[in-house]
């Protein structure tokens, strides 16, 4: 039986590799399971301040269009469906996500989705917003498939938080 | 939704945040986790297909995750090597700015496959004095232990 050998440079191929929604779906059962539902949110939060802080010092500075561009990057490297929309005032985002790419491979990978894999769009996406003049809510969630509706909007608070 | 893209710092984070929480031993513990649960792909293919098994998994993993390496398989000796020129997720980490990865993120490629392939009758060594560059190497051996 001859050897095989295989050689790739990084160009070679395009970085997505879904199965890391598995991952970290399993992570995340893992997590309420042994530490707790504040657990998980802690650690997304904290995940969200470290690894998007570029981002949510544009969303501050250059407002919700940054975010949309964010949510238009995602969806395109992912696929899904996904509407985004961003008012004329530039003071309102409605994201709406008709099939999550994340849950949609999972189901079809046979991955455990998280009780709380939610929170990896609501937690996060609250997280984004901290420090900046806007807020975010999760309008619509559907666990099964992933689908969901969220707002962004100037904060009724007013101001930074 | 967290982007798949965007899966190493996410996991680099848990990664520190259970050390905080929990110390080294925590960590340990998710990686066990996630080598009983997460790695059943690579369980299966080596059960059914032996060491080609291996060729099986990574040829899928290491192409999809754009990494820089050369895999070889030699069926006939019982031997899978990968020669990772550029890991991705290191690399990823290595790059990111900001963000400080988690010191000891590479060991868990130490602990998940080797929890999957020892049972099932491989060896397993990783070479992981280069991983501050994001290159590593390792061999998997058919055991000749009985």
């Amino acid at each position: 039986m001859p050897k095989r050998v295989m050689t790739r440079r990084a160009s070679d191929n395009k970085y997505l590799h879904k199965d890391f929604h598995g991952a970290l779906s399993l992570a995340i059962d893992y997590l309420d399971r042994n530490y707790g539902e504040e657990a998980v949110r802690s650690y997304l939060r904290q995940f969200t301040r470290s690894y998007y802080s570029e981002l949510i010092k544009q969303i501050a500075e250059r407002g919700l269009i940054a975010l949309a561009e964010h949510f238009r990057q995602i969806y395109e490297i992912e696929g899904g469906s996904a509407s985004i929309r961003l008012s004329d005032t530039g003071d309102e985002l409605f994201v709406e996500v008709e099939q999550c790419p994340a849950v949609a491979h999972m189901r079809r990978r046979g991955f455990k989705i998280a009780r709380l894999f939610v929170e990896t769009t609501k937690t996060v996406d609250e997280t984004l917003c901290e420090g900046t003049p806007f807020e975010c809510d999760l309008l619509e969630y559907d666990p099964d498939t992933g689908r969901s509706r969220e707002r962004f909007r100037r904060s009724r608070r007013g101001g930074h938080e | 939704m967290i982007p798949c893209t965007d899966f190493i710092p996410a996991y680099s984070e848990l990664f520190k945040y259970l050390e905080q929480t929990g110390g080294k031993q925590a960590v340990t513990r998710l990686w066990e986790f996630l080598a009983d649960t997460y790695l059943d792909d690579l369980r299966g293919l080596v059960a059914e297909h032996g060491i080609r098994g291996c060729w099986l998994y990574w040829t899928r993993a290491l192409n999809e995750e754009a990494a820089d390496f050369t895999i070889e398989l030699d069926e006939e000796a019982g031997e899978f090597r990968i020669e990772m020129h550029r890991c991705p997720s290191k690399g990823m980490l290595i790059e990111c700015p900001g963000m400080e990865p988690y010191p000891d993120y590479c060991l868990h490629c130490d602990l998940l496959y080797r929890r999957v392939l020892e049972p099932l009758g491989y060896e397993y060594t990783i070479d992981l004095s280069q991983c501050d560059e994001a290159r590593c190497s390792v061999v998997v051996r058919r055991s000749v232990r009985p």
